[in-house]
């Protein structure tokens, strides 16, 4: 199965609003020879009541609806491009297809008398290249998929995590592409919480799963590593931490194999508290968070102290690789998991994953991924990478990053911020990639 | 000039040599073959694991150096070497032990067969880098097979004997080689260094993690959680727990086996949990832990040569509790003065007193007994000092009992 090319659409940058019907027109042009927008395959659709706009284009679905509809098999799924394929000597004009799909993908134009749709012009789409403002964009879509949905779930289904967990999605991402040739330690947390060591004589993992202290993930893992070298095996030695076990009470041993660069990959989840035990306050918690030990009252609002950035004191461990990463951008993830995972057979690699926590940090289950993308997009959470002897280089470079309560105002566990204290966490943030722009020779 | 050889006395014994206790233990080690060890220094182990140490860079041990960061990560690297199936071994003391308390009280239950040497330390406050048991007697209720060597001999060959009783398949549990801080770490004299291949051959074949292993060949989850009320957590968890105690009361008999096997290889005879010495015609006894013993033996001599009937017991194995052995001893005596070189806070005596009172209760002998503490921080315990406690002792013979502990050191 190959990877499908689709065309993404971000609303947020379409100049629909400035009369721009750049897009229209190409499409017009490529598909008749005539400016006339009836002859466009694309159409984008004002938004009622302030709503962004939206896109009227064929998807090229995988489950399509239109070709479930047409009764002559005008319409398939080509297996190879992916694209619906219309064939004019096989179209009955019935316009079935029109009712059934839901994105105005396939629409009957008057004119030519027949159905016309998006064929992606060969792969070089006209409408893409004649967007002024980047809202239209050529994607490889599924590509994670592709690559990765032969290789097995090492979790088993039926972990108890909280809905909306990242979790768990971490996990699973995670140890599906490191593979059963791995011995996984998962300190104290959610992580085992959600039976992945399990309970009473079972266990929710595929791979030999250790439940080690609190406080020893690395320098267990570090023996382990030795023992199996000394006997010529190759066995990933990989750990799932909490910020808690990873950068409070476990960070002695994590320094200290670092410093070694033991050959781990260490992974560390970080959700900036204590989520499993009722989400107390960590080192990890950032400033003004409301948590069950840094509550809200007269005299206190939330933590009063800064979080400490571990992925940055990692790096300055100079250990083999160290990079951030986030739920919202997993192909960037798969890279660095990539990295990492080559990293660790000649050292110690650390990842740190942001990963907002619906239970403890109050925001719907639904919008987990929404919380970890404008971490992302307001420079709260950067994504980066260091390898050894190298510079900081950020992947997901944020330009014009959104102010700060875009992301804020998501978690309940900010909504108590005053204007001092929005202004102090705005101020931490800029500092903050202003370090990161300086190892990354920028500034 | 040519150095002429020690003469050796036994045999299987490669070469004799001079040297102090932590160096007596780092040749331990080397016959031992372990795998992986992990080392933090701390006095007064550091010689012992410099010994080590440098005995790695030589090539004469063949293992995994790991240097960290401190001894919580000496034992939980111990712990993922042993669970990957690798032979193990550190040393630590006092606060070193304090601070590797967390991993240290959880490796019994996960029957890993780790060999760790402490070179006693007494306990602070106040601060105190001298010998005393306090370190080692604070952990004795942790599931950890603890054996008090007397002699710098026999720290070594104790040392090598620890891997063959803690890799017992009946046992299997990690074992404290214990000795004393400053008199036996530091104390110098000739030792014989068994021939590497008898060691090989007395040890066998290692298996480390046939029971409890985290390797991607055999698959299984270590130490998911286990208890609770309902289900069957707690039926599970008492399992677990009463493994732990089986295993620990299997121990006292291949302790045994494995001091008389090494006595027909290497001629050396030690008693393996109780030693009973001149007791047979004594009226009362002193019972003593560790290299205090060689001073109070002296005292036993002279005593007896005054006409005294006195005998001594020693312990050599403190944990698991040789019960049978330390009470088979105390029948044959009317009262007995019991010598620690630590306290037991809750009873305003010495620990090993305590445990000696159990054993009374459990022979039916309600003797006379008192508690004497001497040799704390380093303090030296003389002949002179056990000659008092002799005396003391015969008192309580004739009836005069006391409950608060003596310390022997109190006017040095």
């Amino acid at each position: 199965m190959t990877a499908y090319n689709t065309i993404a659409f971000d609303p947020s940058r379409c100049e629909l609003c400035n009369d721009c019907d750049a897009c229209i027109t190409a499409c017009a042009q490529v598909k008749s020879g005539s400016d006339d927008p009836l002859h466009s395959r694309i159409k984008i659709v004002a938004g009622f009541n302030g709503n962004p706009p939206e896109l009227a284009l064929c998807r090229q679905c995988g489950d399509p609806e239109c070709v479930k509809s047409c009764p002559s098999t005008a319409l398939t799924k080509n297996p190879d491009t992916g694209l619906i394929d219309w064939e004019k000597s096989l179209c009955v004009d019935c316009l079935l297809c029109t009712v059934g799909c839901s994105y105005g993908g396939i629409t009957y134009n008057a004119t030519l008398q027949h159905v016309a749709k998006c064929d992606l012009c060969d792969g070089d789409p006209a409408c893409v290249k004649a967007c002024p403002s980047g809202a239209l964009s050529y994607i490889t879509s599924a590509s994670i998929f592709n690559e990765q949905h032969e290789r097995e779930d090492l979790f088993v289904p039926g972990l108890s995590a909280c809905q909306g967990c990242n979790s768990e999605m971490i996990m699973r991402h995670s140890l599906r592409k490191v593979g059963p040739d791995t011995v996984l330690a998962t300190p104290p947390g959610c992580i085992p919480g959600m039976g992945s060591v399990g309970f009473n004589g079972t266990t929710g993992t595929k791979v030999p799963v250790f439940h080690p202290l609190l406080t020893n993930t690395a320098s267990m893992l570090a023996g382990l590593k030795k023992q199996y070298n000394r006997m010529g095996r190759n066995v990933t030695a990989m750990a799932l931490a909490g910020d808690g076990g990873a950068g409070d009470v476990g960070f002695q041993s994590l320094s200290g194999a670092a410093e070694r660069n033991d050959q781990i990959l260490f992974i560390c989840v970080d959700n900036e508290g204590y989520m499993n035990t009722g989400m107390q306050a960590s080192g990890s918690t950032s400033y003004g968070s409301w948590t069950t030990t840094t509550p809200v009252g007269s005299e206190m609002k939330g933590k009063r102290t800064s979080q400490k950035n571990l992925a940055m004191i990692m790096m300055n461990h100079n250990c083999e690789y160290v990079a951030t990463a986030s739920t919202a951008f997993v192909e960037d993830y798969y890279e660095k998991l990539d990295k990492a995972l080559a990293a660790s057979e000649r050292g110690f690699a650390y990842l740190h994953i942001y990963s907002p926590c619906p239970t403890g940090w109050r925001f719907p289950s639904s919008q987990t991924i929404e919380v970890c993308r404008k971490g992302v997009e307001t420079n709260f959470a950067p994504l980066w990478e260091y390898e050894r002897g190298g510079d900081l280089h950020f992947t997901h470079p944020i330009d014009n990053p959104l102010p700060v309560e875009a992301y804020l105002n998501l978690s309940g566990k900010y909504r108590h911020v005053n204007e001092e204290q929005l202004a102090c966490i705005q101020q931490q943030v800029n500092e903050r990639v202003r370090t990161l722009k300086r190892y990354a020779g920028l500034n | 000039m040519a150095t002429p050889a020690l003469k050796l006395k036994h045999p299987g014994c490669a070469q004799s040599i001079v040297c102090d206790g932590n160096e007596a233990a780092a040749w331990a080690v080397a016959l031992a073959r372990p795998d992986v060890v992990a080392v933090y220094p701390i006095t007064p182990q550091s010689s012992l694991v410099e010994y080590v140490s440098q005995f790695i860079a030589d090539g004469k041990i063949e293992a995994e150096l790991m240097n960290v960061e401190g001894e919580h990560s000496v034992l939980s690297a111990l712990h993922g070497a042993a669970l990957a199936g690798g032979r193990t071994y550190t040393a630590t003391c006092g606060p070193g032990l304090a601070f590797m308390f967390e991993p240290y009280w959880r490796t019994p239950g996960m029957r890993l067969p780790i060999v760790a040497s402490l070179v006693t330390r007494d306990g602070i406050t106040p601060q105190c880098v001298w010998g005393g048991q306090q370190d080692a007697m604070t952990m004795k209720e942790t599931g950890w097979i603890q054996i008090y060597c007397e002699t710098v001999q026999e720290v070594l060959d104790t040392t090598v004997m620890a891997y063959r009783i803690a890799e017992h398949h009946d046992v299997m549990l990690p074992v404290n080689i214990c000795h004393d801080g400053n008199y036996l770490s530091y104390g110098v004299t000739q030792v014989e260094v068994p021939e590497q291949s008898a060691v090989d051959d007395y040890l066998g074949e290692k298996n480390i993690n046939w029971h409890v292993a985290l390797d991607p060949l055999r698959p299984m989850a270590v130490d998911p959680l286990t208890g609770g009320a309902g289900g069957p957590g707690p039926a599970k968890f008492v399992a677990y727990r009463k493994g732990l105690c089986q295993g620990m009361q299997n121990a006292l008999g291949v302790i045994e086996q494995a001091h008389a096997d090494w006595a027909d290889i290497f001629g050396r005879d030690y008693a393996p949990l109780v030693e009973e010495y001149r007791l047979d015609d004594a009226d009362y006894a002193l019972v003593t832990i560790g290299s205090m013993t060689g001073a109070a033996k002296d005292a036993v001599d002279s005593a007896r040569e005054r006409g005294r009937k006195v005998g001594l017991i020693k312990i050599k194995t403190f944990r698991p509790f040789p019960v049978a052995a330390m009470t088979r001893a105390l029948r044959k005596v009317r009262a007995v003065g019991v010598v620690d070189r630590s306290v037991h806070y809750g009873w305003d005596c010495g620990p090993l007193y305590q445990e000696v009172l159990s054993c009374l209760y459990r022979a039916g002998q309600p003797i006379a007994a008192g508690s004497f503490i001497g040799g704390l921080a380093g303090a030296d315990l003389t002949e002179g000092h056990f000659a008092r406690a002799i005396e003391r002792t015969a008192q309580l013979l004739a009836g005069d009992e006391f409950d608060s502990p003596v310390w022997l050191n109190e006017h040095d």
